[in-house]
């Protein structure tokens, strides 16, 4: 018994490293790399903390989280940040929320992964998601006194990033899309061929533009995310193998199957509850729904998944106090819940 | 001199800990070093993305792992 499970296990763990590796996470560890070496994120949250409007500041940290590539436990000191040094309550869990449920490297790594229809759904119900989070925080919260540090940084305005960096970004970010766009039927060779080209394309333009020291920053970083993640990607992917294995599929089908509020409300719990790093959110729910899992309750799972976790909700409570956390999270989970019933009923 | 590392205990802030150190060591600096934990102490101090690395209360390298050579120019300026 044990050893069909383990068998399972690396099966699935050899058919997701042979499709993979290269066309996908290559390409999307170079990206987190990028992003954390190329973009100035103190210039991306001093824009934050400016006051602002609501409808604008909300715009603003929606937007500007996509950047700030974490995952929910690196995102805690961001979001503490900015709310001690005064940026609304609203806007620090807005930035709370949508960093992890949809920066660009798990919307891209998805897009790879789940398609262009599912990300898109993804992006606007973060999006979504957040401005009324923010609202249902400001509205409890707003008046709330709190201390707040005196801010050091000179206020630079520094450029987030430069041009010759962007389109770098952008050319890492086609190696990673357009193998899967491309080539969605037919061999795994086809793929392999775009990937080589575009990366060949952006290799070159990286040797011409980067100076040894930022070429050398860049790959640092990425084998930091190769060396955190890829690991718990594995253990994830083995996870599932075993989870598809012990789990009867009429299991999967009854209680995440279909669209409507129950399996919606389920995906969203275990997304809320477990831990899933940047990332690997997606080959779990690209194997539950090969197993059967509803589309409603798999973008459910995507949003949640990541965006929300235990340890988080702790993490949460010890810096923000455990009042906000106690409304912030129930509020995710009805949210995730809704989103995913509306998404599955009526969109796709 | 006193250098203290902000980072909630993930791999890259140990890492910095470790290059400071290192970079002291290499000096012949004796700093003060401390590890700070607790994310609100964070933002008193103005930092927002971690690892970084505060020198008597200035903080000289943010959101990402310094190397030991970078740390040696920055400490060795300062001093």
């Amino acid at each position: 018994m044990i050893k069909n499970l383990l068998i399972s296990g690396l099966l699935a763990l050899k058919d997701y490293i042979a499709t993979h590796i290269l066309t996908c996470l290559v390409p999307a560890f170079l990206l987190a790399g990028a992003m954390v070496t190329f973009i100035n994120r103190e210039s991306v949250l001093n824009h934050l903390g400016e006051k602002a409007n609501k409808i604008k500041s909300f715009s603003l940290a929606s937007v500007s989280s996509f950047f700030l590539a974490a995952c929910s436990c690196t995102v805690i000191p961001v979001a503490s940040g900015l709310y001690y040094s005064g940026a609304g309550v609203g806007v620090a869990f807005i930035v709370l929320w949508v960093a992890p449920a949809a920066n660009i490297l798990a919307l891209t790594y998805t897009g790879s992964i789940l398609g262009g229809k599912m990300v898109i759904s993804r992006i606007i119900s973060a999006i979504f998601m957040a401005f009324v989070v923010g609202g249902v925080m400001s509205f409890v919260f707003g008046k709330e006194k709190r201390e707040i540090a005196i801010s050091q940084s000179e206020s630079s305005k520094t450029e987030i990033i430069s041009k010759s960096d962007l389109i770098l970004l952008l050319l890492i970010l086609l190696s990673l899309l357009l193998p899967n766009y491309l080539i969605r039927t037919g061999s795994y060779k086809y793929k392999v061929l775009v990937w080589a080209v575009f990366t060949f394309i952006m290799v070159v333009y990286a040797l011409k533009v980067l100076d040894k020291q930022k070429m050398k920053d860049w790959l640092n970083e990425t084998w930091w995310f190769v060396k955190i993640i890829f690991p718990l990607l594995l253990f994830g992917v083995f996870l599932v193998g075993v989870i598809g294995k012990v789990l009867p599929e009429n299991w999967i089908r009854n209680w995440l199957g279909g669209n409507g509020i129950l399996p919606s409300f389920l995906a969203t719990m275990i997304g809320a509850i477990s831990y899933f790093a940047t990332m690997t959110e997606a080959p779990f729910v690209d194997t539950l729904m090969k197993l059967g899992m509803g589309k409603g309750p798999a973008l459910a799972l995507l949003l949640t998944g990541p965006g929300l976790s235990l340890p988080n909700w702790l993490a949460i409570a010890r810096v923000f106090g455990i009042k906000k956390a106690i409304v912030y999270v129930p509020t995710i989970v009805v949210l995730g819940t809704l989103v995913g019933w509306f998404f599955g009923n009526f969109i796709f | 001199m006193k250098i203290q590392i902000a980072g909630p205990g993930c791999p890259r802030c140990i890492t910095t800990e470790k290059n400071v150190r290192e970079a002291c060591a290499q000096l012949n600096l004796s700093a003060d070093i401390s590890h700070l934990y607790d994310v609100k102490e964070f933002a008193k101090l103005g930092v927002m993305i971690t690892p970084a690395v505060i020198v008597d209360a200035k903080v000289v390298i943010s959101g990402k792992v310094p190397t030991v050579e970078e740390l040696k120019k920055i400490l060795s300026e300062i001093k």
